[in-house]
This record gives structure tokens, C-alpha cells and sequence, in this order.
């Protein structure tokens, strides 16, 4: 019997978009993990979600562009509330330059247009263990 | 009196050589992955080929007619592109006022025929670019707009009687306040409302759907807005369309073709209705409501799609309200080129894509088409992928020899036979829709969302199980791939709009801000059209987000059940 891993999905700022973030979303669950999505959100209230669900992954979507202001602010707001174990992995519309810059801020793994839900959930299940 | 197209004896004869073919030739058909049957992107079963018996129940004149006549399938227009060719309407927008109108300015002088501006995620939703929730956003996806001063410079040099503008305005929280200040920008260059052509978008689904972000209306309200646009265009602005159903969106939101042309045809109708119910005849207002369609990778399906949708629309209309106009009946869409079907790898593979798509849309009998760019996969369009675009149209509309006769494809076994089966697929969403209680009622309960979900989840399924092949994706990966091209960059805009703002705020009258919200709020009290208030009340320079705001405080916000 695997352990469930808590996830939490959330769309960043503004961005519009759910498709993605809904199709990853039930892919994890489907797998027999425990997803709470909360569409639309700022970092702050993601990081308030994350202490209060104990969760293990936050995966953040977007789609618009503002990944590179709004992810590296969650990653902060872990460490200043000490949440070192919670892992990020952000995904969506994100330019292959970025990801480096996302990984140097902080995010666990990107998932870039194309990526496969196996990758997901295989990353989301390791997450888990660690 | 129907007549049907073939004789029986003929359907006989070509019936028994069919089956004896058939069966010489089965043995040899390659099997499509996993052995699955043959089947269009929607899941229709599609066979070897196809004869006259596949149409042999067809009535040349109920079922297909001439263009420019009911129903319609064979075109909207008499002439269609021989008379005048569909519009090229690139879509652009992005940072500020000023950075937009010099693109529009450029795609116009590049050849261009019509404006199709896009608006930033926060204009969209209804707040300004100085809202905490804003600030990542601002510029993104397309122009800030926050005042009238922002309308004016963003349509500055263009002239509003002889382009037509597309805005899109998706949703009506946006778009009661973005029309309003075009509308008003137009009274202040004194150009009457009647002679302004152009579209909103106005689509309440676009708000309780498909684009859901902070601040969504509750569908009730969102819907109300949206009608509010309409019944105010019929009135003052009789040539501009004050709704284009969004099925772009929807299919890009996971939708597949038969439940695109559904929806937009369920929304529609809910929309005539409404009008109805506040006085107006159904000649009024049924001829400007116009549709937006995606144009997709299955390219047969796709033509056959646009072609099913004009009869639906045609034959409903006929049924339900029997208009005197034949022009209420016609289904007019614009297309834009599928953006969830192309790819961040191997971007170049983008122009090829879309410039199928953008063939199959013209095959289908469009009035106007945007062609995506090939960085539509990785970000907003740079310079030289919008031009690409724009050839790309052009090169099908000047090199192809598509423009010379009408609906080339009408006659064809298979499209005529996908055409009715698709017809019959949307039909039956749409009986289901009505069943529901209507559009609004089935958003309402989450039915609409949870269908497009169900279709997203296996589309992405199919991409991962390689039943779907996507080029650069799940076959012919170029590993460690090196981005050959060069990538948008947003120009500063937060800061831009900013400064607008603070200088605006300390120029304009307090005491007319006051006059204008407490307006704004009596209209909503009195359940008026709101349209009719806000475009006198944007006259003094109250922000986007005001307005909003005000609305919120009365009609509240709803959580769309996504998950």
C-alpha cells in the first residue's frame, strides 16, 4: 500500500488557464494521491494552504508569464515558515531559459509544455518519500 | 417534397461492388495504433472510403442549398471570397496602450485587414494594473487598459468608421466597462456608434468556464452582462456584434469539435431567449450574433465541422423562432488557429500546422481567420512570428487559388457524410443542454465544466499513450533540443500604467468618480442595462477596477466547481 502524497495545486496570479492544471491535477489523484486544488491564488494564501493541509508538493501553474515573479516568492515563503520539506514543481507555458532560473530559485522541477502526467506522478510519488 | 439525390438502383449497384471491394482490400488497411478502429480527433468512426450511399438520403436543396441562402452549409454569402475575401484579423495586444497601438499600427501597414486586440489578464478580469493582485500580470497577454485615456491611445491614428475592431473582451465583467469606454472614445471623436464595425467577444461561459480566475461573477450575472451589451448594441450600435460565442476557447479549454459547436449554439440560444423576454424582436439582434471557432488538426473534421454548424443554426433559428431575415439565420464566425495543437519543441513546426488549419478554416466557408505564430506554444508573439502569421494568411489567400469557387469541398462523399454526423452530435449536446435547463442553469451545476474536463483528460491521455501522435512531442523528438528562435520580451508596464493612474486620479473630479459609482449602483438596484450607464459614466475617468469593483459589491462572486 503506497502512501498518499498531499498535493496542492494552484494557478499563479492572474493567469487564466485551468486546463492543465486540472488535467495534472486529476492525473495525481487518479494515482491515488491527495489533491487540493485551489485555482486562482497569490503566493501568500498558497502558503497558508501548505501549512495548514501539512501538504508535501505545491505544483504551480501558469501560463501567462508570471512564473518568475510569483513561483520564487512561494519558495521564500516556505523557508521564512520553515516548511524546508514541502517541495515545488511548477508547471505550464514556461520557456526552456527559465527553467534553470526556476531551479536556482529554489523550484524542485518544471514541467514545461509537453510533458508527459507519468513524469508528474513519478516525481510527485518520489516527492512523497523523501 | 423531398427529392433524394441518387436513385435507388444506382445506391444498389454501387452497395453490392462496395462490399466485394471491401472485402478483396481489407486484409491489406495498415491498422490505425492499438489496433483501434479508424476515427476522427472527436471519436467519429471514418471509414475506407465513401460513396454515394453514404449520402443517398440528402436533399440537394433542404440540406445544402446555395451560399448566401438557408441553410447555409454551402456558405454565409452569395459570393463568398469571389466577392470578398475573409478579413485578416491578426490577434495583438501586450504591455501598454502605446507598445499595442504600434503593433496594431504595423500589422495594419503589413497588410492586415481588420484589428483583433487582446486585452492583459487583469483588464480581463476587471482589475487595474495597480491591484496587489495585478502585479504580476500587468502586460501580459495582451494591453493594460485602465481608463478612457487608455482607450484613446491604444485606437489613436486609427480610423474607427472604416477598420473594424475585434475586441476581445472575454469576459462581460471586462467587457461592459472595455466597450463602454470604445464606444465612448468613438462619441468623443465624433464618430456615431451606428457607423462603428466591429465584435466584442462578451461570452459569459468565457467567465464561468473556460478562463476562470479571482473575481468570477456568479453565471446569473455574468450572463446579464453579457445580454446587457447586446440590447444595448441593437439600440445604438446596429453594426457592431456585441457577442462572438467564444468556441475557440472552448476547444482550447479541452472541448472537442461537436461539443464546441454545441455549447456556442446552446449560449446563443439562451442569449435569444433573454432578448426576447426585454421586448426585442428577433430580428432586432439575431443577425449580429457572431461565433468564434477554433481550427484544429483533424482537417476534414474541421471543414465538415464549420459547415454542420451553419445548418444547426440555420434550422433551430428557423424552428424555434422563424425570423423574417434570412441574415438571423446565418452563422458568421471568425477563426484562429489552434493553439493547444501546437508544440514548444521544434516551434518552426508551428507554421505548417497553422497554416493547415488556417486552410481547412477557409475551406469551411470563414469570414475572418487570426493564424497563430510559431512561438504561440512558449509566449505572446514576437515581431517577426507575427508577420510570419499574417503571410501565412496571405500566402492562402493570394497563392492557393482557395478564394476562386465556393465551398470546394461541398459534394464530397466523405464531407457531406461528416458533415451529417456531426450535425447529428451537436444536436443531441444540444437537446441534452436544453434538458439540463439551459446553458446557464447546466454551468450553474458544474455540468459544462465537468464534460470539458472529462474531454481535456483524454485528449492529454490519448497524447500519452501515443494514440494521438503530436510531431517534436511523442515521435520525432529531437533530443537536447536548442530553441532556434528568439522569445518575446514584455517591455515595463506596471510602472507606466502606474504613473497614468496616480495622475489621473489627482486630475479628475472626486465628486464625478462619486456621481459616476453611485450611478453604477443605483443602475444595479434598479436591474437596468448597465451598458447604458457606464458608457456616459467612463466619461469621467473612473478605472476599470472602480467599476468592477462596485459590481462585485452588489452581485458578489462565485467558486466554479473545476475539480
Amino acid at each position: 500500500m503506497k502512501k498518499a502524497v498531499k498535493v496542492i495545486i494552484a494557478r499563479l496570479g492572474m493567469d487564466a488557464h485551468w486546463r492543465g492544471s486540472v488535467v495534472v491535477a486529476r492525473a495525481i489523484r487518479d494515482a491515488g494521491n491527495e489533491v487540493v486544488y485551489m485555482g486562482n491564488q497569490m503566493p501568500d494564501a498558497i502558503v497558508e494552504t501548505a501549512i495548514q493541509e501539512d501538504a508535501d508538493v505545491i505544483g504551480l501553474s501558469s501560463l501567462s508569464g508570471n512564473h518568475l515573479i510569483l513561483a520564487p516568492e512561494v519558495v521564500k515563503l516556505l523557508q521564512e515558515n520553515d516548511l524546508k520539506d514541502t517541495i515545488v514543481m511548477v508547471g505550464g507555458t514556461i520557456p526552456p531559459d527559465d527553467v534553470p532560473k526556476l531551479k536556482k530559485m529554489g523550484v524542485a522541477e518544471v514541467f514545461g509544455p509537453g510533458s508527459s502526467l507519468k513524469d508528474i506522478v513519478n516525481f510527485v510519488r518520489k516527492a512523497g518519500k523523501t | 417534397m423531398s427529392s433524394k439525390l441518387f436513385n435507388q438502383d444506382s445506391i444498389k449497384k454501387c452497395d453490392d461492388a462496395r462490399d466485394r471491394w471491401k472485402q478483396k482490400v481489407s486484409e491489406f488497411e495498415k491498422k490505425t495504433n492499438n489496433d483501434e478502429e479508424h476515427k476522427t480527433l472527436s471519436g467519429i468512426p471514418v471509414e475506407p472510403m465513401y460513396t454515394p450511399e453514404h449520402v443517398a438520403d440528402m436533399d440537394y436543396i433542404d440540406d445544402l442549398g446555395f451560399p448566401g441562402e438557408a441553410p447555409f452549409v454551402r456558405g454565409v454569402h452569395p459570393t463568398m471570397y469571389r466577392g470578398r475575401t475573409w478579413t485578416m484579423r491578426q490577434l495583438a495586444g501586450f504591455g501598454t496602450p502605446e507598445h499595442s497601438n504600434e503593433r496594431y499600427k504595423l500589422l495594419l501597414k503589413e497588410g492586415a485587414t481588420g484589428i483583433n486586440g487582446i486585452f492583459d489578464y487583469p483588464t480581463l478580469r476587471g482589475y487595474d494594473s495597480t491591484d496587489p493582485m495585478a502585479r504580476a500580470d500587468c502586460g501580459r497577454g495582451g494591453v493594460a487598459i485602465d481608463t478612457l485615456e487608455d482607450m484613446e491611445t491604444l485606437f489613436d491614428g486609427i480610423p474607427l468608421e472604416k477598420v473594424s475592431s475585434s475586441l476581445v473582451t472575454c469576459q462581460p465583467i471586462c467587457n461592459i466597462t472595455i466597450q463602454s469606454m470604445y464606444f465612448a472614445n468613438a462619441r468623443n471623436r465624433g464618430v456615431p456608434l451606428n457607423n462603428l464595425i466591429g465584435t466584442s467577444q462578451n461570452d459569459f461561459l468565457m467567465e464561468t468556464c473556460m478562463a476562470t480566475a479571482p473575481g468570477v461573477s456568479p453565471p446569473s450575472f455574468a450572463f446579464k452582462l453579457s445580454c446587457d451589451a447586446i440590447e444595448f448594441c441593437a439600440k445604438y450600435a446596429k453594426r457592431w456584434n456585441p457577442v462572438s460565442f467564444a468556441g475557440y476557447n472552448y476547444r482550447e479549454t479541452g472541448c472537442t469539435a461537436p461539443q464546441e459547436v454545441a455549447f456556442v449554439i446552446s449560449n446563443a440560444l439562451a442569449c435569444a431567449e433573454e432578448m426576447i423576454k426585454r421586448g426585442l424582436d428577433i430580428d432586432d439582434f439575431a443577425s449580429r450574433l457572431s461565433f468564434f471557432m477554433s481550427g484544429h488538426n483533424d482537417f476534414f473534421e474541421e471543414i465538415a465541422k464549420y459547415r454542420a454548424a451553419r445548418r444547426v443554426w440555420a434550422k433551430i433559428m428557423k424552428e424555434r423562432y422563424n425570423p423574417k431575415n434570412p441574415r438571423s439565420m446565418a452563422f458568421r464566425f471568425h477563426v484562429q488557429t489552434a493553439g493547444v495543437a501546437l508544440t514548444a519543441q521544434q516551434p518552426l513546426n508551428n507554421i505548417a500546422r497553422s497554416a493547415y488549419h488556417a486552410m481547412a478554416a477557409v475551406l469551411g466557408g470563414a469570414q475572418s481567420v487570426h493564424v497563430d505564430g510559431y512561438d504561440e506554444g512558449l509566449c505572446i508573439p514576437t515581431e517577426l512570428s507575427s508577420i510570419t502569421a499574417l503571410r501565412v494568411n496571405q500566402i492562402l489567400q493570394l497563392e492557393t487559388g482557395v478564394t476562386r469557387t465556393i465551398d470546394p469541398l461541398g459534394g464530397s462523399y466523405f464531407v457531406e457524410s461528416l458533415t451529417n454526423q456531426l450535425e447529428e452530435q451537436i444536436m443531441k449536446i444540444i437537446y441534452d443542454v436544453d434538458l439540463a435547463g439551459g446553458i446557464v442553469k447546466a454551468t450553474e451545476t458544474g455540468r459544462i465544466h465537468r464534460n470539458i474536463s472529462d474531454a481535456a483528460y483524454e485528449y492529454q491521455q490519448n497524447i500519452e499513450t501515443g494514440k494521438m501522435s503530436v510531431v517534436g512531442v511523442n515521435c520525432n523528438v529531437i533530443e537536447n533540443e536548442v530553441l532556434p528562435i528568439e522569445l518575446f520580451e514584455l517591455p515595463e508596464t506596471v510602472s507606466v500604467q502606474e504613473k497614468k493612474l496616480n495622475k489621473i486620479k489627482k486630475e479628475r473630479s472626486a465628486a464625478a468618480v462619486q456621481k459616476a459609482l453611485d450611478a453604477i449602483s443605483r443602475c444595479c438596484d434598479e436591474e437596468n442595462n448597465l451598458m447604458e450607464v457606464i458608457v456616459e459614466f467612463v466619461q469621467a475617468n473612473i478605472t476599470e477596477g472602480e467599476i468592477t469593483k462596485k459590481l462585485r459589491e452588489k452581485y458578489g462572486i462565485w467558486d466554479p466547481p473545476l475539480f
